[in-house]
């Protein structure tokens, strides 16, 4: 709705009365001061006229008091001014007061929060995400799309959660609005149409609320990337189901890389490096033994990582205090503890999966688990942010931290899509592959975790299009795209992982693969390489001197003469 | 019977007859238009058009459009008098009164505006 306007017409409503009581108090005394006998200048009888008794009824009335103006009065008018001071004083008091207990009402102050927010929204005259939930996994995200340069708009039903966004630390402070997401024009509000919208990413406690808010985006921008978390398989189903809708279950995204890691490490290895901070170094090889699994919790997580188990033919036991539903005689209820200790169960284990939904549990299990047997593998489960420290203390094999998981995969999805399916891609390629491209990341890049980023040949950019259709004796190859645009010599720290060419992936393409229109590529390097890269899209000379190693000339003159002279020489040998 | 509709009546009718009372007479004959009229049709207007405040309908905007309208010819005219009588000090003649006439019959025609569309919303409901 048209939020200012809310505004404007419940202010007029809630002054109706006030501002009545008002005219009439000044009419009243006006008019009375306008109709008892006064004295003239002279000493005769006259009356003061309307627009005096109107000037002095200002002064007074506003407690500003001029004095007797424009000549004195007589004690007629005088009584009949005290009249109207004090009428008028009520008056005044009574619409200042109704003023003052309109700001303080709730619904004016909601209207008005609204109505700015709506107006600050439709001033974003840049990129933005919209981000609906702001808990554990919502902050984090939203600080690391922040760090990002990428303006935020926050909707989060708490408002004791918004509050938060205040105190925390943003380059750009993001918009906030105390509301529920799933109603269509609070999503409308949110700028969800606007085309600086990037996408939406759906981080609510529940399931069902992610679903609505995803729907509704999907309804009111089809074109719109929208990435929503559901812990549920069903609810994920559900909304693959709808389309168009990008969903992320954490622990089964947790215990499908806890399989890759089974088969192909180095897959996993690949994706923790390319997809973590700027700088970090290459992180070790994580190879959990197949032996016999312990999971400690059978909730949504112990579920996955047991179904993931099943699908590796992993030997597995469960303990779970609930669920006795569940017939499965690999699971066991009652005390964790004790039946981790009991029957032998952690002698003749190789992983413990300390997976509950309680931190002190999962603590708990890890350390006498490893008291029985210390080379143990844990993996274990952080839930709860405060707990951190503790988790860490652990020194587990592999952690799993929801919110950790919810930013980087939002991230992967929002920030570089191409990167997260050569991912893909990896998982199901030769172990070779992965090994390839850490290779191929030392060598051409360096140490530290790359930058990723896509480069689309696009022929309606002014370079793509001299690179792809002029001059076309010489193809433009991605050996021409690393290379350093200030000097020729020089390869720049970057490097090409994967070629899209009408969505066919090829995986560590050659450098001499020569680019057509429409193909994708995606680059990892450093900061620099990819600001110089950017100049190959938009400056046909310097795409033209990196081919040829001759400045192209600029002026039309000196271009007709150019293109004569090839031409001569072309003519030459045919 | 419904007392917010009996004052809203009450007043737009009656902007409408305090203005009908200034503007009538020969136009050009200050006697024969009397200052404490005009200022009872500008108060009256003025409550009028606050009376129609907050009313989000069409036929609300255009009400009040219509009072405000009325409200600002009669503002007009109060004050181009105060400014001939006490600014310039010339007593008001036949040319002045009839300027302030003329802006008050403006201010009329809206008013009529106003009571035409108050007759028409009350014929329509007692259908």
């Amino acid at each position: 709705m048209s939020g200012m306007s809310d505004v404007f017409f419940l202010v007029m409503r809630r002054l109706r009365a006030p501002l009545i009581t008002l005219i009439t108090v000044y009419a009243i005394s006006v008019a009375g001061l306008a109709l008892i006998p006064g004295t003239a200048a002279d000493g005769s009888p006259g009356r003061m006229s309307i627009f005096h008794a109107f000037y002095v009824m200002s002064y007074t009335a506003t407690t500003i008091g001029f004095g007797e103006l424009p000549r004195p009065f007589n004690d007629a008018q005088r009584m009949w001014v005290i009249f109207s001071i004090y009428l008028s004083v009520i008056g005044w008091a009574y619409t200042l007061g109704s003023v003052i207990a309109l700001t303080n009402h709730a619904t004016f102050r909601a209207l008005l929060a609204r109505a700015m927010f709506n107006w600050r929204v439709r001033g974003i005259a840049e990129p933005f995400y919209i981000l609906c939930g702001y808990g554990q996994s919502g902050s984090r995200l939203a600080r690391a799309l922040d760090r990002l340069g990428n303006r935020l708009v926050i909707v989060e039903p708490r408002s004791e959660r918004i509050d938060r966004v205040a105190i925390q630390d943003f380059s750009t402070p993001p918009l906030t609005l105390t509301a529920d997401g799933r109603l269509a024009d609070v999503l409308a509000d949110c700028g969800i149409r606007s085309p600086h919208c990037l996408g939406l990413i759906a981080l609510a406690g529940e399931d069902a609320v992610n679903q609505a808010i995803a729907i509704g985006a999907r309804v009111l921008n089809p074109a719109l990337q929208i990435v929503a978390r559901a812990k549920s398989s069903v609810a994920k189903v559900n909304l693959e189901s709808f389309g168009g809708v990008q969903v992320i279950n954490p622990f089964e995204t947790f215990a499908f890389n806890l399989g890759v890691s089974l088969r192909a490490p180095e897959a996993l290895q690949v994706e923790e490096w390319l997809t973590a901070a700027l700088g970090t170094p290459c992180p070790t090889l994580v190879r959990p033994p197949r032996g016999r699994w312990l999971l400690v919790g059978y909730g949504r997580f112990g579920h996955e990582i047991a179904s993931v188990l099943d699908r590796e033919k992993i030997e597995w036991k469960a303990f779970d205090p609930g669920s006795p539903g569940d017939s499965d005689r690999r699971l066991q209820h009652g005390d964790y503890i004790e039946n981790i200790l009991r029957d032998r169960n952690v002698d003749d284990a190789d992983v413990l999966v300390a997976g509950a939904d309680v931190d002190a549990v999962n603590l708990g299990a890890t350390t006498l688990a490893r008291r029985v047997k210390p080379d143990l593998f844990v993996v274990i489960r952080q839930n709860h942010a405060q707990d951190r420290v503790l988790i860490d203390a652990a020194n587990a094999n592999v952690k799993f931290v929801q919110s950790d998981l919810m930013v980087h995969e939002c991230l992967q999805l929002l920030k570089t899509p191409t990167l997260s399916r050569f991912i893909g891609y990896l998982r199901n390629a030769d172990v070779t592959v992965a090994r390839a491209t850490i290779d191929r990341v030392l060598a051409e890049v360096g140490e530290g975790a790359p930058r990723a980023w896509t480069i689309d040949c696009d022929a309606m950019r002014p370079g793509m299009f001299s690179a792809l259709f002029q001059h076309g004796d010489e193809p433009f190859t991605i050996a021409h795209l690393v290379t350093d645009p200030t000097s020729r010599q020089e390869r720049m720290n970057a490097s090409a992982l994967m070629l899209e060419r009408s969505d066919k992936p090829q995986l560590l393409p050659g450098d001499d693969i020569a680019l057509k229109p429409g193909d994708r590529v995606l680059f990892v390097g450093d900061d620099i390489s990819r600001r110089l890269q950017q100049r190959y899209l938009d400056e046909p000379s310097t795409v033209e001197w990196v081919r040829a190693g001759s400045e192209p000339p600029r002026g039309i003159l000196f271009r007709r003469w150019r293109q004569r002279r090839l031409k001569r020489s072309s003519r030459i040998p045919g | 019977m419904n007392l917010e509709k009996v004052i809203f009546g009450f007043f737009i009718i009656f902007a409408c007859t305090l203005n009908f009372g200034f503007f009538i007479g020969e136009i050009d004959r200050p006697e024969l238009h009397h200052p404490f009229e005009l200022f009872a049709a500008v108060v009256v207007n003025l409550i009028a058009t606050v009376l129609k405040f907050g009313d989000r309908t069409q036929l609300g905007a255009t009400h009040l459009a219509t009072s405000l309208v009325a409200s600002f010819q009669l503002l007009a005219a109060s004050m181009f008098w105060a400014w001939q009588l006490y600014v310039l000090g010339s007593p008001i003649t036949s040319d002045g009164i009839s300027t302030i006439v003329s802006l008050s019959g403006g201010a009329l025609l809206a008013n009529v505006f106003s009571v035409v569309l108050l007759l028409g919303e009350t014929l329509r409901q007692g259908r």
